[in-house]
């Protein structure tokens, strides 16, 4: 009998050890929120009683699951976003997925606010002061929109006077925008790059074009003093 | 009555911007005297359509004369290095981080809109929460391209009716019906045709039920050169942008 029993249980847990990978899967797709790597971790050692796998595994059997879902033409993927996992459709079976919710329509943020966000996002935490002073308008609706949206939250209180509030930005923020934590935000261009960039400035990168000046020599330090005091 | 808010639209440091642009300024070598006036010019009418948020920019108009003023002086400021300052300096600065958030946004909503693409579990909810009701709708071109328009229509437009009795007034609902009543589908009218011989408040209402009317999605807008812009109703499937046109963004 208990010999029979230890043969059964060996079984159940032969079938279970390979299991992570089914159930990093399993969990992913069951939560309504990203699950992190250790979590999933955890959970499988809790309730497997094995060792907590390394995240570096979990990491490893996500990829695993991503390319069969790939071969097998399945709609959806798990991509890594705010610190977790989550499982989403792919683009292609966006119109249909989108109808189905009664939101056909794509959803945009005004460029009052996506300025503001983004000002938010790559200052963070900010002041309104600061946010203001970048945008060079007030941003009171925008930031107030921002809040409602639950894209950015108070973060605290600055030192400085009047002690402003300070925002930064929220999980749901980089769910919302695909990104795994801050530091995958996208890098903030340098100005030097950015006034080589033709479209900004053609007359400019004409000139600089003629003087072979092309390709970054374009000068970084602000402009030399002009003593003339009418310009044209 | 319902104004538009130039918050939403674009500020001062974009009207900068669009002079920059148009003119294809040296952003090091702003020719300060000329654009301060120019950027006065544009604030006066600005005022006709939202007088409250025209505050902004008259903060940068009052920087900017502050700064030509600057420039006349014969005596340059100097560092503590005894190098000359560039009463520009600050301004020029400010603007291009400015430019630098400005394009960080743009990168940030492709990012915002390829996610959007992607579904998750959990969603409908998300989508029923009374949180985001609104739909935010932009106008991807430079509203100042039709400011522009505005401005010369405005000047055209006669100043008093002789023979009015009563005070016009006229709600952008009012023009908005007008305006959609006024264009035949498929067919692209002119802004100053829309409003030729009328008067100025006539004019200005119906450019504010212009821009709602883009902005709702109701109409699209097609901008050409500076001096006038054209007005064609939109398609129903068409929920895009507001504002097409041959200006490309900075």
């Amino acid at each position: 009998m208990e010999t029979n029993l230890e043969q059964e249980t060996e079984k159940v847990v032969g079938l279970v050890r390979p299991a992570l990978e089914r159930v990093a899967e399993a969990l992913i797709f069951a939560a309504d929120e990203p699950v992190s790597a250790r979590r999933i971790a955890e959970v499988f050692a809790e309730v497997s009683g094995e060792e907590p796998p390394s995240e570096a595994a979990v990491e490893e059997v996500v990829a695993r699951l991503n390319e069969a879902y790939e071969t097998t033409e399945r709609t959806f993927r798990i991509h890594a976003w705010s610190g977790g996992y989550r499982m989403a459709t792919i683009p292609s079976v966006a119109p249909y997925v989108g109808a189905l919710f009664h939101e056909a329509r794509r959803r945009k943020l005004s460029r009052s606010l996506m300025e503001t966000l983004a000002v938010i996002a790559y200052r963070q935490p900010a002041t309104k002061p600061e946010i203001d002073h970048v945008r060079g308008v007030d941003s009171d609706y925008a930031l107030r929109r921002l809040l409602e949206l639950g894209l950015v939250d108070v973060l605290g209180r600055s030192d400085a006077i009047g002690r402003p509030l300070l925002y930064g930005t929220t999980k749901l923020f980089l769910e919302r925008f695909g990104l795994y934590t801050l530091n995958d935000l996208p890098n903030l261009r340098e100005v030097e790059e950015l006034l080589n960039d033709p479209a900004f400035n053609r007359e400019r990168a004409r000139l600089l074009m003629e003087k072979g000046l092309t390709s970054g020599g374009a000068p970084a330090a602000p402009a030399e003093p002009h003593s003339k005091a009418s310009d044209d | 009555m319902y104004r538009v808010r130039l918050q939403q639209f674009e500020g001062p440091l974009d009207l900068l911007l669009f002079f920059i642009r148009r003119d294809e300024l040296d952003v090091y070598d702003i020719p300060i005297a000329r654009i301060a006036d120019e950027f006065l010019e544009y604030v006066r009418v600005l005022e006709t359509i939202d007088l409250d948020g025209v505050g902004d920019f008259l903060y940068m108009a009052a920087l900017l004369i502050n700064i030509k003023a600057r420039m006349l002086l014969p005596a340059q400021e100097m560092d503590e290095e005894g190098e000359p300052i560039d009463p520009r300096r600050e301004l020029v600065e400010r603007l291009l981080e400015y430019v630098r958030f400005k394009e960080a946004s743009q990168a940030l909503s492709e990012r915002f809109e390829d996610r959007a693409g992607r579904f998750t579990r959990g969603m409908a909810s998300a989508e029923r929460s009374p949180s985001e009701q609104e739909q935010e709708e932009l106008l991807e071109h430079s509203v100042f391209d039709l400011i522009s328009a505005l401005r010369r229509v405005l000047t055209e437009a006669p100043d008093e009716p002789v023979h009015t009795v009563e005070p016009e007034e006229y709600s952008i609902e009012e023009q908005s019906e007008y305006v959609l009543a006024t264009l035949t589908l498929g067919k692209r009218q002119s802004f100053s045709a829309l409003v030729q011989g009328r008067t100025k408040p006539f004019v200005i209402a119906t450019f504010l039920a212009v821009l709602e009317l883009a902005r709702q999605g109701a109409v699209a807008l097609f901008v050409k050169a500076a001096e006038d812009f054209y007005v064609e109703r939109a398609l129903p499937e068409s929920s895009g942008d507001g504002v097409s046109g041959q200006d490309p963004d900075v």
